[in-house]
């Protein structure tokens, strides 16, 4: 975020943060949205578009896939020990292996590029948190420079919040 | 107060005070609760460290049932974790609303129960500490395990399974755990709540990704719903062990396994709901949606219990047809019965709706149920073993006390992991029961244009 302070907007209406948000992105300002819970219209004003979390999942799927046919086929091939007249690789009995490696590898795959993505784990970095965030109010937090800062102000207030609030330092 | 009206109290403060709530300081009945947990463990623990110490003779799996009470127990506890990730991740899909207020204590169920689970071959191989041997690791006797066996596409499902559903469980729970955070008064709590949520904010980057990834991890686990038991399944199918070679086991046995875990999440929630009060939050409507999930399953059991014998009789194979007369007749024949009862005989009575939102009856049923499916494992496993092919080999079983000390053990140990959680994170979702109400708004038909 930019900027030397953080405005904070708190607001108890979503279609107030909405209209607040609209008015900051139309003023070009840098700004982060805090929700209690996943609003889909917070996303659509924020963050159009699909996330690439996506991609981690069907490459490390691919990847699993790959691991659990191979580590399975070669293990075989390694100790070929030919059991009730089946090939040494059987393809039918190897396909659990690599099924659940797809599973398994796409799984963790997800889950780092999640961590990745949200910035997690992050202990320090809580620019204009507030606890009451994750409770049941909205937090619009809007980088700016002293030169801006009260045309910030007013936008927040202007756009319904019910108190708007300034920390030093991003 | 209708019903309409008290949904639309419910608001996201009233969300996160309901159940924050949870997490407040014990009384007493929880702590008899967890140390009946913890004394039931240490029965289970004695039982274990004296089969260990004196051999696995004390156990009662002798020829010719060499899978005994370990294996029913693994079977009717993985069965039990089946029916959190078809609530957490496949109603997900769905969309099934009435899946919100219960689904968190469904998947703790899954991973506990899970865990519960991975206990009993350790134990049933008899020497644990050589388990590893399963694993595929390059060692210095030249060999690896046999890709092609049953029982290591088991290892491969069910460790997938725990890892794939414990993590699911946990990103779930991240936006529920700051919520606790930002509550939290003493400092243990506070360092707990501030490590396990990772630094979660909810801000509008963090929920973007974390939607996405949800959904993808419910993508990914919905397959293992049908997987894990399929595998578990050909445990059994896979062999020639007249009762088991069977191509209806997969669907048989998935169809029970999440029948028999929607009855433990009742049996689980229904005293929780009582205790804390969750009423406004898990309604009756909400268990009539699971009644009728139950209604579905056992049907499925049912009918594959039918198809078993007409098959058996249909394929005019002479162990077959022998087997399924056994079961019904034979010598262990309470135990059929008692699984038809149970199974197929009791959740009729949820045909009739008033008793599908009986609290009391549906805790009843739920426990009903429970001991049926453990009574189905025990069916297929000790049966079928008892009179294979040469009746000369055929035979019978002795329960000894130490696989009774761990089959109580095991709810010991489930017990006291469900027991804590409850206590130190929050059992229902509450990000997830904000996403379906109504959000806040100052004038409603600001947001129509999102709908």
């Amino acid at each position: 975020m930019r900027g030397s302070k953080a405005v904070v907007g708190v607001y108890s209406y979503l279609d107030d943060l909405l209209k607040g948000i609209a008015d900051i992105r139309s003023a070009d300002l840098d700004y982060k949205v805090y929700s209690p819970a996943y609003r889909h219209e917070i996303e659509e004003a924020t963050l159009p578009g699909k996330s690439s979390v996506r991609r981690f999942t069907l490459t490390g799927g691919i990847i699993g896939c790959t691991f659990g046919w191979t580590l399975a086929i070669l293990c075989s091939l390694d100790w070929p020990l030919r059991v009730s007249a089946k090939d040494i690789v059987s393809p039918p009995g190897f396909f659990v292996i690599g099924y659940e490696c797809t599973i398994l590898f796409g799984a963790l795959a997800t889950l780092g590029s999640l961590l990745l993505y949200c910035g997690l784990p992050n202990f320090l970095r809580k620019v204009g948190y507030d606890p009451r965030f994750s409770r049941d109010k909205f937090g619009l937090v809007v980088g700016c420079d002293g030169h801006n800062l009260e045309d910030v102000k007013g936008r927040l207030m202007k756009s319904g919040a019910d108190e708007v609030n300034v920390t030093e330092g991003i | 107060m209708s019903k309409q009206s008290e949904k639309k109290e419910v608001s996201y403060a009233m969300v996160n005070d309901l159940v924050l709530r949870m997490l407040e300081p014990p009384g007493a009945g929880w702590w008899v609760l967890l140390l009946t947990c913890i004394t039931l463990l240490s029965w289970g623990a004695v039982s274990f460290a004296y089969q260990l110490w004196a051999g696995y003779g004390m156990a009662g799996n002798a020829h010719p049932i060499g899978w005994g009470t370990y294996i029913t127990n693994f079977v009717f506890w993985v069965g039990i974790a089946h029916s959190g990730t078809l609530i957490s991740a496949v109603l997900y899909l769905f969309r099934a609303k009435f899946r919100m207020p219960i689904y968190r204590l469904a998947e703790a169920m899954t991973v506990f129960a899970v865990m519960t689970a991975g206990l009993f071959p350790l134990i049933h191989v008899g020497r644990p500490w050589m388990a590893l041997w399963l694993m595929p690791y390059p060692n210095e006797r030249a060999l690896w395990p046999n890709f092609r066996s049953p029982l290591l596409w088991d290892v491969f499902a069910v460790s997938t399974y725990f890892t794939v559903s414990a993590v699911f469980f946990f990103v779930g729970l991240v936006p529920d755990i700051a919520a606790a955070r930002d509550r939290a008064k003493t400092f243990f709590r506070k360092m707990l709540y501030g490590v396990a949520s990772l630094g979660w904010t909810g801000n509008n980057t963090q929920w973007k990704h974390f939607i996405a990834a949800y959904l993808l991890f419910a993508g990914l686990a919905t397959p293992l719903v049908v997987s894990v038991h399929s595998v578990v399944s050909w445990d059994f199918a896979m062999s020639i062990v007249p009762g088991w070679h069977a191509t209806i086991f997969p669907p048989y046995f998935v169809a029970g396994a999440i029948f028999s875990g929607v009855a433990m999440v009742m049996t689980l929630i229904i005293p929780l709901r009582k205790v804390f009060k969750l009423e406004p939050l898990i309604r009756e409507e909400h268990f009539d949606a699971m009644s009728k999930l139950i209604l579905l399953t056992s049907s499925i059991v049912a009918y594959a219990y039918i198809t078993e014998f007409y098959v058996a009789w249909y394929s005019n194979n002479m162990f077959e047809r022998f087997q399924f007369w056994f079961r019904p007749f034979g010598e262990f024949a309470v135990a059929f019965w008692g699984m038809a009862f149970c199974n197929c005989i009791a959740p009729l009575a949820l045909w009739y709706g008033p008793l599908r939102r009986n609290i009391a009856f549906l805790f009843v049923l739920s426990i009903i149920i429970n001991i049926g499916m453990w009574l189905e494992r025990f069916n297929i496993i000790f049966t079928s073993l008892a009179r294979e092919y040469i009746p000369a080999a055929w035979g019978s079983y002795n329960f000894s006390w130490v696989e009774i000390g761990i089959t109580f053990g095991a709810f010991g140990w489930f017990g006291m992991w469900m027991t804590l959680f409850i206590k130190f994170f929050p059992a229902v979702a509450i990000t997830e029961i904000k996403e379906i109400l109504p959000p806040p708004v100052r004038n409603k038909e600001s947001l129509q244009g999102h709908h």
